[in-house]
């Protein structure tokens, strides 16, 4: 546990001295917020780009705020998991890669605690970041649309967040595996985007699948009720993610450390 | 008293064989140099010794463990190019590392401390590793090695990449620790070893040719050879002297006349009678004792 808190400790300031606290904050805040905000000023900007042709009838849609979180969200799952991606690449494999890992793993560390830091440092950088772009999107929808409950946002949010969990965890596994940070983000991107098309082309099947979480919590918004299917996909992501903080460690006992 | 030993250490990849089972132990404090050129297997050895390599057979045994035991808390390791995160500074990075080896945070900021004086760091300590240059970032390498004050220090090519005065400071350092752990280095450069080490292993192909001390090594390998160098041509003595009973071995090298003699007396007073007789123009007659390097040839070729 002191190791694991050395490492956690040394990773957090890391990626601070990175200034990855101050740009992924920044950034899941712009696309979160980007969407709602577009659509509300859209037939302002349509007219300040020229206008449509005369003639032409344009009925905008009524957005609630309920539409306007799920446009953040669905900004949050395209360019948010790309985000979470590119900051977790290289976080094990780039230390294997370039040779710093060598240095560290040759101290007595216990390899869960190596790789349960690295997860946990990412993790709290994300979420953190996530619930702030969360807060700042109720914000805004707020005052351009109307407002969503406090309560039930909060409790969206922290089902959402799940999701985002898992999309860490999956490239935190795919680091144990390859040294390439390419590979690893590639490979991450490559299993989110076939969850996600499995579980729409099989969503009658597949409602417990943990990319249905959104679906199931913006359920959840118009009803407020909690349904059985968002929590077993809620469940099943947990599960998912112990699962492969399991296997993550167990492949990188396997594998060997220099060369 | 041997701290560790190995047997029929392995190690194959899938296309070709690193190691061929190698047998070899280490005395407790000593100074072990481990020698052979470049792809004979000493990068292997020590990565499968500091546990970051897993061996395909054999086994290792420190003193007081259970075979292939986890050795990583007795043992510190400096690669031949290590590879430090950028953003920190000497000083975090000491105490980084003498934390993951459970010293606690106040023993480590002291034993960092001292170890930054000691390599002689500890001007550039507060500053990001990432503007040291090579020869510093080989000192703070050797200084996170010893950080936990382990019993076997492993070196990859500690001095190789050193400028001369660097060299001779590591050398000097090395001779200091001889004093409190074991350490075993390996070099492609026999001068180092001859000079702060008391054991040799050789090393070539992936197999251990030659063990033991350098004085014993000395004296097996002991054959000295002649060098006579003349005014004019050397090569119409080169003849003659092949003729003598004890030369017929004699070789050229360049502009000098090599002569490798088993009974130096007999062959000195056979050359330098010939010499005499025959008014040979000699500029130089020179006895050399075989250096380390034809030592390691021979065991090489044999």
């Amino acid at each position: 546990m002191r190791q694991w808190k050395t490492l956690f400790k040394n990773e957090m300031v890391g990626h601070f001295r990175d200034r990855k606290w101050i740009w992924v904050p920044l950034v899941l805040i712009l696309i979160a917020v980007m969407d709602p905000v577009m659509n509300y000023y859209l037939p302002q900007i349509l007219d300040k780009v020229g206008g449509l042709p005369e003639g032409a009838v344009f009925q905008m849609p009524e957005f609630t705020g309920i539409d306007a979180i799920q446009m953040s969200i669905s900004q949050l799952s395209s360019l948010g998991v790309l985000i979470i991606a590119l900051i977790s690449m290289g976080t094990i494999a780039g230390e294997r890669k370039s040779g710093i890992a060598e240095l560290i793993l040759v101290k007595p560390v216990a390899y869960p605690a190596y790789i349960l830091s690295k997860w946990a440092a990412l993790l709290v950088l994300i979420i953190a970041s996530y619930v702030l772009a969360m807060l700042f999107a109720w914000y805004y929808i707020g005052i351009l649309y109307d407002t969503i409950p406090i309560g039930d946002f909060l409790v969206m949010t922290a089902l959402y967040g799940l999701w985002l969990t898992l999309v860490l965890t999956v490239s935190i596994f795919y680091n144990t595996i390859f040294k390439s940070s390419g590979l690893v983000a590639f490979s991450t991107i490559a299993t989110i985007i076939l969850i996600s098309v499995g579980s729409s082309l099989f969503g009658e099947k597949l409602s417990y699948s943990p990319s249905n979480i959104s679906n199931h919590s913006f359920e959840f918004l118009h009803t407020g009720e909690i349904s059985s299917s968002l929590i077993g996909s809620a469940v099943t992501t947990v599960i998912a993610c112990l699962i492969l903080l399991l296997l993550s460690i167990y492949i990188f006992r396997t594998k060997e450390h220099a060369g | 008293m041997n701290l560790l030993s190995a047997t029929s250490l392995k190690k194959t990849y899938k296309d070709y064989t690193a190691v061929r089972g190698v047998d070899f132990s280490l005395t407790s404090g000593k100074c072990i140099a481990l020698i052979g050129p470049n792809g004979a297997g000493k990068t292997t050895i020590l990565r499968i010794l500091a546990g970051l390599l897993k061996p395909t057979e054999g086994k290792i045994r420190f003193s007081g463990q259970p075979a292939n035991a986890d050795l990583r808390k007795f043992i510190g390791y400096l690669p031949q190019y290590p590879v430090f995160p950028s953003w920190m500074t000497a000083k975090e990075f000491l105490i980084f590392s003498g934390e993951l080896a459970y010293l606690s945070k106040k023993e480590a900021e002291e034993r960092a401390e001292k170890l930054v004086e000691e390599v002689g760091i500890k001007d550039a300590w507060n500053k990001p590793i990432g503007g040291y240059s090579g020869g510093m970032k080989q000192r703070l390498g050797i200084a996170q090695a010893i950080i936990h004050s382990p019993k076997l220090l492993l070196l990859d090519e500690p001095v190789s990449s050193l400028d001369p005065i660097g060299r001779r400071e590591v050398l000097t350092l090395l001779e200091k620790l001889k004093e409190e752990m074991t350490i075993l280095f390996s070099t492609h450069i026999l001068n180092d070893a001859e000079e702060v080490c008391d054991d040799l292993l050789l090393l070539h192909k992936g197999e251990i040719i030659e063990a033991g001390s350098i004085l014993e090594l000395r004296k097996k390998y002991q054959t000295s050879v002649i060098e006579l160098e003349f005014q004019d041509n050397p090569e119409q003595y080169l003849e003659k002297l092949r003729a003598l009973p004890s030369g017929t071995s004699s070789y050229l090298d360049r502009n000098t006349i090599k002569i490798p003699a088993a009974d130096i007396s007999k062959v000195r007073y056979e050359v330098l009678k010939a010499a005499t007789e025959e008014n040979w123009p000699l500029v130089e007659f020179h006895l050399n004792r075989a250096s380390l390097e034809e030592m390691f040839m021979k065991a090489v070729k044999k």
